[in-house]
């Protein structure tokens, strides 16, 4: 997986074009993975107020 | 029961009817400029992140304007809040100060189990609330800053695009922060709404749409030697 897109110009040089796009699923799941860590964390595991 | 209170954080507030201190009084949480505010960023930011992602996902249609006039909406929202949010809302409410640290030592101590004593109630916003404002806030700003860069490199009613304004390695920089800070977006919206819908936060949820709490809901979830309103 790519982090950076990039391209070369017109001397052949490595021009930087932003974030890859395959990060896109990474940081949606990574929203997911959180909710459901938190949601089972406060299910299971956090203790109970008074 | 429908009193309601004006408060604001560390300043006493009014109560206009013989009702107050009852449980079921309203305290004024948001005002109803504060919550257009919220809800007009948050429908910006949806319209943004919508014309950038939803052509990387394959759905193709003309995005660029519309991304930028909602570019210029969001920015023109982030001047209003900055210019009025210290004179109208108190910077103290939002300050992450020596208290919020201590109360994070023992938010962790209660949660690890390494102490009985539950956390001491904030404040009109807990620490994680001022943290999740501070983040959007670094993200929305980096977004909004590199985005009105980018506007340079296109033409617009008011001028003609100049792509060599910066160098293409400054460009470059300049597209991988807004980049990252739409993709940061998208994970912390995921985190902002789930907590919105959790049964225990939805109060803030209805403060933000209707702008209050009741009277037994602050007494439940604030510290009033931290957020007064008159008794």
């Amino acid at each position: 997986m790519e982090l950076l897109r990039v391209s070369r110009d017109v001397y052949g040089r490595e021009v930087l074009e932003g974030v890859s796009w395959d990060l896109l699923p990474v940081f949606f799941w990574a929203g997911v993975a959180f909710v459901c860590a938190h949601a089972l964390y406060r299910w299971l595991l956090a203790p109970k107020r008074r | 029961m429908n009193t309601t209170t004006n408060a604001r954080s560390g300043d006493a507030a009014d109560i206009d009817t013989d009702t107050r201190g009852a449980p079921g009084a309203r305290i004024v949480r948001h005002a109803l400029v504060d919550r257009l505010f919220h809800w007009l960023t948050a429908a910006t930011v949806l319209v943004l992140l919508a014309t950038a992602f939803l052509p990387v996902l394959g759905v193709q249609f003309g995005w660029v304007t519309p991304h930028w006039i909602a570019g210029l909406v969001l920015i023109a929202l982030i001047v209003f809040h900055v210019v009025r949010a210290p004179f109208a809302l108190g910077m103290r409410s939002m300050w992450i100060g020596a208290a919020d640290l201590r109360d994070l030592a023992s938010i962790v101590r209660f949660n690890l189990r390494l102490s009985d004593e539950p956390p001491r109630k904030p404040g009109k916003y807990s620490l994680a609330q001022k943290l999740i404002h501070h983040l959007f806030a670094v993200v929305l700003l980096t977004a909004a800053v590199t985005g009105g860069l980018m506007m340079v490199r296109m033409d617009t009613p008011w001028w003609k695009r100049n792509p060599y304004w910066l160098s293409d390695a400054t460009w470059g920089v300049v597209y991988v922060l807004h980049g990252l800070a739409a993709l940061l977006l998208v994970t912390m919206i995921i985190a902002h709404v789930y907590f919105a819908l959790r049964p225990e936060k939805l109060m803030f949820t209805r403060s933000m749409i209707l702008g209050w709490i009741t009277r037994d809901e602050y007494a439940r979830s604030h510290d009033p030697e931290r957020w007064k309103v008159e008794r």
